[in-house]
């Protein structure tokens, strides 16, 4: 019998003698391997799920850009092999914005973290689902700062510890999906990263559908989360995450919450139309609103949460 | 192109709009250069630079679009600054410091924009109506780290048009930030304002290319390569420290070359990028070394001067940055006392010192009670440093 080093020398010689290409190499700049994410991280696994939806999307490659702030999942741009931006610390939406909007053709992307996205980044994220920009955002919850080392985020949930909360949270988490409904967003779904079938196509409909679309990904960070709140590996936290997940499509939002000790409900909640902002545009570069409280065709403004 | 076409001055001007606000030439300046989006949040005493924007760019087939806060501004510009359209923004104190992240960004990824910071007395909230010249060192070294910096500062209407041109030259041939400061009153200030009297002032020929991934053929070295989202070509856009290939690297020589050759760019033009201008060249013993709101006043001090016999020249700085080392120490080494009058507490006079102690005594004259220097208080100091001098 073979001791395990010498099984993995030799697979290791068989890898060398046989490069395999893995599928989605076009879409990824392999020169920029290895990754940094930590052994067990759920972003690798919602990166494959993007890729495999970007090609399922259909969408010309030289038309689709990628912007991410900083973080963990902020890392994404630069694995991709397509226009990529790395910004700053929660702005990656203004920028989205402006490339959006000067350049509408594009496809544009949003991939970061949570407390990018909702901490630092906020106030961005409400805006643009107000104004209803054509953005993708795809949102990588992994309930802490895992790049900084596992500080409370605005999604850790209440007693869970971190470095900053050493005796646990004393805060309530946000409801993401929630808040992006609210605001306006006309697609809103949340899956776990095991949940990979559904998360590629959420992915596929959030990126062709023209309006402010928010995937959320509830994801396992083992290194800085779940070693300090005693959850195991990478592996026990995404099951943990995957056996206490409900599928609820169509839930109101506001619903959707996110109960470790009972359920995690996932699912697409918001799939709706309204005008975006450059549809609107246009009509103050024809100069046709209309006179305020009399337009002539009043267009209500449609809540985001109208199902499907 | 056809964004060559809308000439913003031509129409306020054929429309006999003949009296122009600071502001707003500052606004028509920038149509009139190509600027063809622009992000903002409303402040006093900028709001009309954007206000402006809001009903114009439409109809130029550009993008207005007012944010949520000065961040968000000045990043939705960076954004469309990388896809190739020139953007500008605007705002004073409180917003240019919130700014001053982003501002880094953009000189780090070599992004063109111009931002205008329209100066209200501080510090925090302070006087938004009053005029200072409180941020000339915020808008050198405001945001964190060794970086070069652009900064103009306008002293009238038309300043504010073809100085906001200049800016977006500048932005767009050293692919970098431009930061055009303005005083709080030239801003508000309505003057008289006529094709003729910019003419005159031109700074910029018209010869802009606005092609997307257009770098000046003689920069081509030292600037690099723009990497234009959209383009086909994938481009990588960080603020890491990172190579030419716009990666992210460690390596100690890379980092060390790269921010060279940041610095360089700058530095290394300042023959063009610095605009000045030279009252009595030659003729004094004392010079006025001016910028802004307070330029005017020299420029008015100087007539007082010659009527009253005294022997003074006006050095105009229309470039604070990078430093007109060349002019300023060719003066300094003809004149016996160079006067700083400015609306704070001797912020460039510092630099001047620095640069011209060797050979002349450099005198702060600074005003930080929200209201002008007048001709008559820079008059009357240099009577006293004449004054003084002849007693030793």
């Amino acid at each position: 019998m073979k001791t395990p080093t010498e099984t993995t020398t030799r697979l290791r010689r068989q890898t060398r003698a046989r490069p395999k290409a893995h599928p989605h190499d076009h879409l990824l700049r392999t020169d920029r391997m290895p990754h940094i994410w930590c052994p067990g991280c759920g972003i690798g696994t919602v990166f494959g799920c993007l890729l495999t939806a970007i090609e399922k999307s259909g969408l010309p490659l030289d038309d689709i850009a990628i912007v991410s702030g900083i973080g963990c999942t902020g890392r994404m741009a630069g694995y991709l092999n397509l226009d990529s931006f790395h910004t700053t610390h929660g702005r990656a939406i203004p920028f989205a914005t402006g490339l959006k909007l000067a350049r509408p053709q594009g496809t544009v992307l949003v991939a970061s973290g949570d407390g990018d996205l909702f901490a630092i980044g906020g106030n961005h994220f409400i805006h643009a689902a107000r104004r209803n920009i054509d953005l993708t955002v795809i949102c990588v919850n992994n309930l802490n700062y895992g790049m900084t080392g596992g500080q409370v985020a605005p999604s850790t949930p209440f007693g869970a510890r971190t470095t900053t909360t050493p005796v646990g949270n004393i805060e309530e988490p946000f409801n993401f999906c929630s808040l992006a409904a609210e605001c306006g967003a006309t697609y809103v779904a949340r899956w776990t990263s095991l949940h990979a079938r559904w998360l590629t196509d959420s992915l596929v409909e959030a990126m062709t559908k023209k309006g402010f679309s928010y995937v959320e990904v509830l994801a396992p960070c083992p290194t800085t989360f779940g070693r300090r709140n005693r959850l195991g590996s990478g592996a026990d936290l995404a099951r943990f995450f995957h056996e206490r997940s409900v599928i609820r499509n169509g839930i109101d939002p506001r619903e959707a919450v996110l109960d470790f000790e009972k359920h995690l409900v996932v699912g697409k909640f918001v799939d709706s139309t309204r005008p975006t902002f450059l549809d609107n545009y246009e009509l103050v570069r024809r100069r046709e609103v209309g006179e305020w409280p009399f337009r002539e065709e009043h267009t209500p403004h449609t809540s985001g949460r109208a199902h499907n | 192109m056809e964004r060559w076409h809308y000439h913003a001055l031509q129409e306020a001007i054929d429309s006999s709009t003949l009296l122009v606000q600071g502001n707003r030439a500052c606004a028509l300046g920038a149509l009139d250069a190509g600027v063809r989006f622009f992000a903002g949040y409303p402040i006093t005493p900028s709001s009309e630079i954007m206000e402006t924007m809001a009903y114009e760019l439409p109809r130029v087939g550009g993008v207005f679009l007012q944010m949520e806060d000065e961040i968000a501004s000045i990043c939705a510009c960076i954004g469309a600054a990388l896809t190739g359209t020139l953007a500008m923004t605007a705002t004073s104190g409180p917003g240019f410091s919130l700014m001053q992240e982003a501002i880094g960004y953009a000189t780090m990824v070599e992004a063109p924009l111009v931002i205008v910071n329209v100066m209200r007395v501080g510090p925090s909230t302070g006087r938004p109506t009053a005029p200072s010249q409180g941020d000339v060192m915020q808008a050198r070294w405001g945001t964190h780290g060794d970086h070069p910096a652009v900064v103009l500062a306008a002293s009238n209407v038309a300043d504010m048009y073809r100085l906001t041109m200049a800016a977006v030259r500048f932005a767009q041939r050293f692919r970098t930030p431009a930061i055009l400061l303005a005083d709080e009153v030239v801003g508000h200030m309505r003057e008289s304002f006529s094709t003729e009297l910019i003419g005159r002032y031109r700074l910029t020929s018209g010869d802009f290319d606005f092609t997307p991934s257009y770098v000046h053929p003689e920069m081509v070295r030292e600037v690099h390569p723009p990497h234009v989202l959209g383009s086909k070509t994938h481009p990588h856009v960080t603020g890491l420290m990172h190579d030419e290939t716009g990666f992210p690297t460690d390596d100690p020589a890379k980092s060390d070359q790269f921010l060279r050759q940041l610095h360089d760019k700058i530095g290394n033009h300042r023959d063009e990028l610095c605009l000045y201008d030279v009252k009595n060249e030659g003729k004094g013993r004392v010079c006025i070394v001016a910028y802004g709101s307070c330029a005017r006043s020299a420029r008015a001090a100087l007539r007082l001067a010659e009527q009253e016999g005294l022997p003074v020249e006006v050095l105009h700085l229309y470039t604070l940055f990078p430093l007109p080392v060349e002019i300023i120490q060719e003066v300094a080494r003809r004149v016996e006392f160079m006067l700083v009058p400015e609306l704070n507490l001797g912020q460039y006079a510092r630099e001047i010192r620095k640069m011209a102690e060797n050979w002349t005594t450099v005198i702060s004259m600074g005003k930080v009670d929200g209201t002008l220097l007048t001709p008559r208080e820079i008059v009357d100091r240099v009577a006293e440093l004449i004054g003084k001098y002849e007693s030793v």
